[in-house]
């Protein structure tokens, strides 16, 4: 059984729905982030899970119990801020201590314990110091510290690494992964950076206009985004809309115009009407060559642009079926205005709502 | 500073400020400790051995604290709603809230002898409804003066409270309510301590302008007096300019120690203000 559910949630402010009948199970011990553009909707279900706004209809279970109504200060839940929001008239010591004090735990305890979690987050030292005296990276380290040693049934994360720098991010969403697994503690992470929620995430759910558009484990959605709104948001930049869809030898057959592809049976979207396809512009390949093997899907064009990205060119091929962008390592590059052949390889081609 | 040339931007402040009011003070506190050309401190001796003396003193104090007092308390529940309203809501409560500033002490404190007098809008409500039988003393009586003064100063803690409030981010108030406080332990603990440095700047204008306040102890308090109304009539009045001096220095002296004590207190409430 899930150990958090959301049932027919529905937000609004100022009758405007963010919200609207909203659901989402999520299982003990398990990190899950939830991803999307701005406006998605995806801090206003975190700041709903926290407490901090209530839900106009629907419920909200956790580990059996109905916490629809439950105050944020009875959740027991810890909460890390994008501005990590650390008590500024505070040393870090008291800041860790503010929820154990509260807690009424013996003065003696609190310091053990707050001495045991600032050794988790590698700030053993620092507990005279003040937040305007810490670095970026080493407050937010002390507000997850602040949100562990309560010991929370449930951490929440909103954009915590967006206010650090590029290196600093990357070890600290490795770190924030080795506590999590380490206390195994279940943990909703909202980001807007893919790269951020792919690597930490144990599932992601790519949320768009208050909508789960797909819940998956990151390496399924990165191949098999489920629609073109999840396509287009991790990087398949190239889509054919087809007409016509039938199935043969175990594979789908498909045509536009007087263009026939055929694409392998992919767990993009399992809605057998699908008629558009995604591909990433790294999958699809451009030569110049007059036959390839005949298990290629084939499409004559012209490079139209031609881009030096460092490691490999970047072309736009132009053709009946508009223009496509393709990503190639290559010595000697194409130039604009060649002829050539575009080949989508079957099982790169993913169907998608 | 990188140019110290910048410094020469102070210059015609500090010309004018020496000149117009350093000096001045200087040389007042100066000429109590002379008289005839001989050093004393006769009028300091004079001044504190005469119960009269010291009985304006100590109204002038009580007045000053509670009008302080009050402001505080009225202030700080209207600071913090406006505080965490949205900019345009917010710019029309400030402005009102500043509104009386705008209007000159002498026509408030008028306003102020119609609303309390024996026969004012007050007295005539509460006698009609029955709720006293005879008209209450109140115009010209240290309560007169303190609510004129209230009234005079209460903008001043709000502006400054609002200040400092609204550089409060909302979020360490979500943060200690996640961290299982109360609404009101997370006011307490959170919101309380961080709005000291503005408390404490605004109760040191309220007190200090209620100490110095003339206008209106003038007219409200009637022959109740002030420091400030006593050092009037001690040198426009008697022609005793060396006692207008002498109480001139001691309301200096008292303004410093307050100040201090403020100050003291603020450090202790919150330490890295």
């Amino acid at each position: 059984m899930a150990l958090l559910t959301l049932e027919n949630v529905s937000v609004a402010y100022d009758n405007q729905y963010i919200l609207e009948n909203f659901h989402l199970n999520i299982e003990k011990g398990q990190l899950i982030s939830l991803l999307g553009p701005s406006g998605c909707g995806k801090t206003t279900t975190l700041r709903l899970i926290a407490g901090f706004l209530e839900a106009k209809d629907g419920k909200f279970l956790f580990d059996g119990k109905d916490y629809t109504r439950v105050p944020v200060n009875k959740r027991n839940f810890g909460f890390v801020f994008q501005s990590y929001a650390l008590f500024p008239h505070m040393s870090v010591y008291d800041n860790v201590a503010f929820g154990l004090r509260l807690r009424k735990v013996s003065e003696s305890e609190v310091k053990t314990r707050v001495r045991n979690i600032l050794d988790v987050v590698s700030l053993g030292g620092f507990e005279k110091r003040f937040p305007k005296e810490l670095s970026g990276g080493q407050r937010q380290r002390v507000a997850i510290a602040r949100a562990l040693v309560i010991q929370p049934d449930l951490l929440l994360f909103d954009e915590p690494l967006s206010n650090l720098d590029a290196n600093l991010r990357v070890n600290m969403r490795v770190e924030i992964r080795r506590i999590q697994q380490e206390l195994g503690i279940t943990t909703v992470y909202v980001s807007h950076d893919q790269e951020e929620c792919f690597s930490i995430s144990d599932q992601v759910a790519i949320m768009n206009k208050g909508v789960i558009e797909q819940l998956d484990d990151p390496a399924t959605i990165f191949k098999y985004p489920k629609t073109e709104f999840i396509a287009r948001f991790i990087g398949f930049n190239n889509f054919i809309s087809f007409g016509e869809r039938t199935e043969q030898n175990g594979e789908i057959g498909l045509r536009v115009g007087n263009h026939s592809f055929s694409a392998a049976h992919n767990p993009g979207t399992t809605n057998p009407g699908a008629k558009k396809c995604a591909m990433r512009p790294d999958d699809l390949i451009v030569t110049t060559e007059a036959e390839a093997s005949q298990s290629e899907n084939r499409l004559a064009g012209k490079v139209k642009i031609s881009t030096f990205l460092g490691r490999s060119y970047q072309y736009v091929v132009e053709t009946d079926l508009g223009d496509f962008t393709v990503n190639q390592e290559m010595e000697t590059p194409y130039k604009s205005g060649q002829a050539v052949n575009l080949l989508f390889p079957k099982d790169k081609m993913v169907l998608v709502d | 500073m990188k140019n110290k040339g910048l410094y020469v931007l102070l210059l015609p402040g500090v010309v004018f400020l020496t000149l117009f009011l350093v000096i001045p003070i200087v040389m007042t506190i100066a000429s109590t400790f002379f008289q005839e050309g001989s050093f004393t401190v006769q009028g300091y001796l004079t001044f504190l051995t005469d119960p009269y003396n010291l009985k304006i003193v100590w109204t002038t104090l009580r007045v000053s604290f509670v009008t302080t007092i009050v402001c505080i308390l009225l202030g700080f529940p209207a600071s913090y709603y406006i505080s965490k309203l949205g900019p345009r809501k917010k710019g029309i409560l400030l402005a009102l809230a500043i509104f009386p500033l705008l209007t000159s002490s002498v026509v408030r404190s008028f306003s102020w002898m119609i609303i309390l007098g024996k026969k004012g809008l007050l007295n005539s409500s509460l006698l009609s409804i029955g709720l006293i039988e005879k008209p209450l003393e109140i115009l010209y009586t240290p309560t007169a003066m303190m609510i004129g003064m209230i009234h005079l100063f209460l903008p001043l803690i709000i502006i400054t409270l609002v200040g400092v409030m609204e550089n409060i981010d909302p979020d360490l108030l979500k943060a200690a309510e996640s961290l299982g406080a109360s609404k009101f332990t997370a006011f307490r603990q959170v919101i309380l301590p961080l709005s000291m440095p503005g408390l404490i700047i605004g109760s040191i204008l309220v007190f200090v302008g209620s100490l110095t306040a003339y206008t209106t102890p003038a007219l409200l308090g009637g022959k109740q007096g002030v420091i400030s109304t006593f050092l009037y009539q001690n040198a426009i009045t008697l022609n005793d300019w060396h006692m207008a001096s002498v109480i001139a220095t001691i309301m200096i002296v008292i303004t410093f120690v307050v100040i201090g004590l403020m100050n003291k207190i603020a450090k202790k409430l919150n330490p890295k203000g």
